[in-house]
């Protein structure tokens, strides 16, 4: 019998298949609905200081390959969220992931501060949305002293059960001294990637697709990026990764965790596979570890490395 | 054939239905059911959701409402322009395999979908008995187009210029009261769809309604049409959804959500929630 449960920073999920934030997660009764379909834990779409409506549409499609979006962190704020973070918690029976964001260092422990008296398991630092910028115009976790303030200063709102992971984009040069420097700074854990900065044109219209010229790309296309991420990272943090991009196919979810994920972040699929993605993904990832006779996710972590 | 990436195509012709009302129409090839729907991309403004018709001899077709900026930048637009479209999407209507008669209740732009599913109907020779209402006679949606396929028309209008002077629930309650009909399908307004589901209910007669909510992705992964309690998106599992699934959707009349995500009553309810 294999056994697909992990341990993530000291919670055991069933299986290591998250809902990356931003997909389906804006309610209890999404977050409740994608639970029900197989994952083993699920994040909430990032929330951050105040009301958001984000950018118009066109705000995501898809081509071929990847999904295009440029959505803009549409939230309805942290206030009117909490009542929503405090049913998602009662209806869910798997672990919760707060992603917050914000524009300023100070708002993001305003938002953390808020979200505290919830008691959350993980809360997720997203540093890494292409659709907000640091006070320098810049993504925070492009900026290595930034990455490090917010996680630093958040961490001291957060009570110690709290979790904390940062979120990042593989698109800083310094990528795994970033990696570093939030571990030092305090995270628990790391997530990558967010989705790689990216701009697609109607040769027709003449013009972008999206309404906000640019947005970010998801799904299978960014899956070598997001490998080759967790794959540096591995070699630098000794906290565990949460592994994101273009994940599919079971397939898929092996090779992250073979590059050195610990668990696995899920969002695009269900365009391309359904709701049920989870549960496809979960049963392909039992199929793989059958035939090759390994019995915990734990043994294949890393193994990338070994040669 | 499903686009997921806007397909560019010139407007072929475009019809005036009313002062409010235009029709478009497009070659395109297409695969849409009544009740499904495509996200139209007007280019520099915005991308909205629109029921689909392919019309017999016509094609693709929208009737869009100019109700705010990107509807009226749409009925600015002339034949020859470009415009993007993305589906169809979402769950379309279903017909009885033994449906011998239909009824069809449309306030507004839903007579949309309920056209093209009357045109299917027909084809099939089943009855189809209408309830359309508006707020006045120029503003009843495709009356004639539906008077030459053989459907029979029961005529509201607010103001009393044609038909019944009133909702258009009246009339079809007191024809639910005497009459057999295997199906009843409403699409309007949500307080006209909630009235229509208390009456099919009451008579016990099996219903599709369209629930409409604010559409993104159309994809099912941005999670904004989401519904309370089931987490069912609206541009997967719906927008079409039966009586029975109804009772589960525990929004459904009462509230929907902006697009920021935040919870919205709708005007005729008390607030309770937030
Ligand atoms: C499944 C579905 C099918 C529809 N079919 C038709 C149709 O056949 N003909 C027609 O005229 N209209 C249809 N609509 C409504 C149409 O999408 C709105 O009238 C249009 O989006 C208004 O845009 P606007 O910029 O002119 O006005 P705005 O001022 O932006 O919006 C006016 C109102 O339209 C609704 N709306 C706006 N944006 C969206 C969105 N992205 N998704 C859903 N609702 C929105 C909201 O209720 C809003 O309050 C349909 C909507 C849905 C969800
Ligand atoms: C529509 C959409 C919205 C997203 N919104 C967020 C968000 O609010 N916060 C965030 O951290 N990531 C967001 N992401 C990024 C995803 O969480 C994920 O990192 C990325 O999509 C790569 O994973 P995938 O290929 O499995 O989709 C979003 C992605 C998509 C497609
Ligand atoms: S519109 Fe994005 S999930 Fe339905």
């Amino acid at each position: 019998m294999v056994d697909l449960s992990v341990d993530l920073a000291g919670i055991t999920l069933k299986n290591p298949l998250i809902l990356a934030s931003g997909i389906m997660g804006v309610s209890a009764s999404s977050l409740k609905y994608v639970e029900e379909n197989g994952a083993g834990a699920v994040t909430l779409k990032s929330i951050g200081p105040k009301d958001r409506e984000g950018h118009h549409n066109p705000t995501v499609f898809a081509w071929g390959e990847g999904v295009a979006n440029s959505v803009g962190l549409s939230n309805p704020g942290v206030e009117v969220a909490l009542a929503m973070i405090k049913e998602s918690m009662d209806r869910l029976s798997v672990p919760l992931i707060v992603s917050i964001f914000a524009d300023k260092a100070e708002n993001f422990v305003r938002v953390a501060d808020k979200i505290m008296p919830l008691k959350p398991l993980v809360i997720e630092v997203n540093l890494s949305c292409p659709n907000t910028e640091d006070e320098f115009g810049k993504m925070f976790s492009l900026d290595l002293g930034a990455a490090e303030r917010v996680v630093s200063m958040v961490r001291t709102v957060c009570d110690r059960s709290t979790k904390i992971f940062a979120k990042l984009t593989p698109e800083a040069t310094d990528f795994t001294t970033i990696g570093k420097a939030v571990e030092n700074a305090g995270a628990d854990g790391i997530t990558a990637i967010n989705t790689v900065l990216s701009s697609i044109i109607d040769p027709y219209m003449g013009c972008p697709i999206l309404n906000n010229k640019i947005g970010g790309i998801s799904g299978r296309a960014i899956k070598p990026v997001g490998i080759e991420a967790v794959y540096n990272l591995y070699k630098t943090v000794k906290v565990p990764i949460i592994g994101t991009g273009g994940i599919t196919t079971g397939e898929d979810a092996i090779e992250y965790i073979m590059a050195g994920a610990t668990a696995l972040g899920v969002g695009s699929a269900i365009y391309y596979r359904g709701i049920d993605v989870f549960q496809k993904i979960a049963k392909e990832m039992k199929d793989f570890m059958e035939k090759m006779g390994y019995k915990t996710i734990t043994e294949m972590r890393g193994m990338a490395h070994r040669s | 054939m499903r686009y997921d990436k806007p397909k560019v195509v010139s407007i072929k012709k475009i019809i005036e239905e009313n002062s409010r009302v235009k029709s478009f129409l497009f070659d395109l090839e297409i695969q849409a059911k009544p009740g499904q729907f495509v996200m139209v991309w007007i280019p520099g403004y915005d991308e909205k959701p629109f029921g689909v018709i392919l019309k017999d001899g016509a094609g693709l077709m929208i009737t869009v409402a100019a109700v705010g900026r990107s509807t009226k930048a749409l009925h600015q637009m002339k034949a020859g322009n470009l415009i993007g479209i993305r589906g169809a999407y979402g769950s379309h209507f279903h017909l009885p395999s033994e449906a011998k008669s239909i009824a069809l209740v449309a306030g507004g732009y839903g007579m949309v979908p309920l056209a093209y599913l009357a045109q299917e109907a027909r084809k099939k020779n089943i009855n189809v008995e209408l309830f359309l209402g508006a707020r006045t006679q120029k503003e009843l949606l495709f009356a004639s187009w539906m008077k030459e396929i053989g459907v029979k028309l029961h005529l509201s209008t607010d103001d009393g210029s044609v038909g019944h002077h009133g909702f258009v629930t009246e009339p079809f309650a007191e024809y639910v009261k005497n009459k057999q009909t295997d199906q009843v399908y409403v699409v309007g307004p949500e307080i006209m769809e909630y009235k229509v589901a208390q009456i099919c209910y009451k008579k016990q007669v099996p219903f599709e309604v369209s629930v409409e909510r604010y559409m993104k992705c159309g994809l099912g992964i941005c999670g904004q049409c989401c519904v309370d309690n089931t987490g069912w998106r609206m541009c997967v599992e719906g927008p079409i959804i039966n009586g029975e699934d109804l009772k589960k959707i525990i929004e459904f009349g009462k509230y929907h959500r902006t697009a920021s995500g935040k919870v919205e009553y709708f005007p005729w309810v008390k607030k309770t929630k937030n």
